[in-house]
């Protein structure tokens, strides 16, 4: 990532600008004292806006990355490497930690200025369920990759359809009392929604109203089997995949 | 040509609609949940306006129409030369200007279509009427915007063929217009020098055009008229500057290593 300074600083750059379009769209309804109504405003913004960082770059950075190997050519050769598959997949996901982890510490510490003192009860819990999101989501991002060697240029439109997707049935710009009951309904099914939930309500100390979806102790025992199964469930489609490419001759199709 | 190709790809089609839509629905929602009942009219004492909804679809499609803008006119000599096939295109006995132009208009008709669906879709899912206020001086504003945009677009295009890292910077100018252009807010919350930033950008005055006619919050210079003078201003320079940045970094680029050089 150093090798690219354009790109390295526009990543930086580009959260400080969503951070600042979205304080300042929230700050469209505050009162006349410049607060923002009623409910914990900054503890629900912020730390949704952590776990859409980390989702977000995932979908991304694991499979449409793959794709980016199919269209350069690289792929098969990567494939012949005596390398292992797995690390090749994690090893991905590693520059997502670092790097995601300190833009989130940024945009956090960005985002208070705007919006407001930023709660944080229970920070064990809260890195514990934080950590199990993230397991999760990777293994939410290994089963793109496997969709992608399958739909190919699709798989463009896929991540960020799901990233549309997953920004409004996991709220994590707003609390779920504002989605319809239709929606949330819907919002119920995903193990990710529980994650963002129970990490933002954990960290503000559980304010009246929350957590939304469930009893906290549900939420957890989602949220950790979110982390261990998805992964382990994602790379498992992964393999199979990548297998069918390898049988069909399309692992480097373009 | 790309009408014909992007037909075929139904899926990006229904993301076109849906993501202004959702891209309303974030700050609508957080409004919603954090102003209560209070969220109009907090809403109004700030901007101008009550009806919240209709403001941020607007700001949200004029969004689409300026992101699109960047990723098919300003990235198109990029993906050409990802694929390989700018050289190709540079000895075809063809004037550049049509080509360009074919580019533009594609941008602009998909951009088009894609935020006026997409404002009426959400409006009907947000309980909002659309046509309200001056339909025909919104209207104006955004066909005058969409001449300058190009313009900009040039510009960013030329900064693209020099700097190469065309997905970051793509990522990254479509949020610092976000910003600038006021999308979700109105530019009079900046400090003096980034307000005038924003009044240098041409979107800032189509964005601000259209809601003022629709939803009455108030043109930059009282009258629809001397705004739409700004614009037109904009609608000589932007065109002609964009140009010439374009074809010097072009030159530039044909002199040294080669259009073709990925």
């Amino acid at each position: 990532m150093t090798r690219y300074p354009v790109e390295f600083i526009a990543s930086f750059a580009q959260v400080f600008l969503i951070v600042a379009v979205f304080s300042l769209a929230g700050l469209t309804f505050a009162d006349e004292n410049g607060r923002l109504g009623q409910g914990p405003a900054s503890g629900v913004v912020i730390y949704g806006f952590v776990l859409f960082l980390f989702l977000s770059d995932t979908l991304w950075s694991i499979g449409y990355n793959i794709r980016l190997e199919q269209k350069q050519g690289t792929l098969e050769q990567l494939y012949l490497s005596p390398a292992s598959k797995f690390a090749s997949l994690v090893s991905r996901v590693t520059t997502i930690l670092v790097w995601t982890g300190l833009l989130c510490l940024t945009s956090a510490w960005l985002m208070t200025t705007f919006l407001g003192k930023l709660p944080l009860a229970n920070p064990g819990l809260g890195l514990y369920i934080l950590i199990m999101s993230l397991a999760g989501t990777f293994g939410v991002g290994f089963a793109l990759a496997a969709l992608t060697l399958r739909i190919k240029e699709a798989g463009q439109t896929l991540a960020n359809g799901l990233q549309f997707l997953f920004l409004i049935l996991c709220a994590n710009f707003f609390p779920f009392s504002a989605l319809p009951a239709g929606i949330l309904a819907v919002s119920r099914c995903i193990p990710l929604a529980y994650a963002v939930d129970a990490f933002r309500s954990t960290l503000m100390g559980y304010p009246p109203g929350f957590p939304e979806l469930a009893p906290i102790g549900v939420e957890i025992v989602i949220v950790t089997a979110f982390g261990i199964l998805m992964p382990a469930l994602g790379f498992w489609a992964y393999r199979r995949a990548e297998r069918r490419a390898r049988m069909t001759g399309s692992l480097s199709e373009y | 040509m790309r009408l014909i190709t992007i037909s075929r790809y139904r899926g990006q089609l229904a993301l076109d609609l849906v993501m202004p839509i959702v891209f309303a629905a974030m700050p609508i929602l957080l409004g919603r949940a954090t102003g209560g009942a209070a969220a109009a009219d907090n809403f109004l004492r700030n901007t101008g306006t009550a009806n919240y909804v209709a403001y941020m679809l607007i700001g949200s499609s004029a969004f689409t129409i300026v992101t699109y803008a960047f990723w098919h006119t300003g990235y198109w000599v990029r993906w050409e030369q990802e694929t390989g096939t700018l050289e190709a295109i540079y000895l075809a006995p063809t004037n550049k200007l049509w080509l360009v132009a074919g580019v533009a208009l594609y941008s602009m008709l998909r951009s088009l279509i894609s935020a006026t669906a997409a404002y009426l879709i959400g409006s009907a899912i947000f309980h909002v009427n659309p046509f309200q206020g001056e339909l025909l001086i919104a209207v104006a504003f955004v066909v005058s915007g969409l001449v300058p945009l190009l313009g900009v677009s040039f510009l960013f295009g030329a900064l693209i063929l020099k700097l190469k890292q065309a997905n970051a910077l793509v990522n990254l100018m479509q949020w610092g217009v976000t910003l600038l252009m006021g999308v979700f807010f109105p530019v009079a919350v900046f400090p003096p020098m980034a307000r005038v930033l924003a009044w240098l950008f041409p979107p800032t005055w189509m964005v601000n055009g259209v809601r003022s006619a629709l939803l009455g919050v108030g043109f930059f210079f009282g009258r629809w008229y001397r705004d739409m003078a700004v614009l037109w201003a904009f609608m000589l320079i932007a065109p002609l500057l964009g140009a010439w940045v374009f074809a010097r970094v072009e030159r530039n680029i044909r002199r040294n290593a080669g259009m073709g050089e990925y």
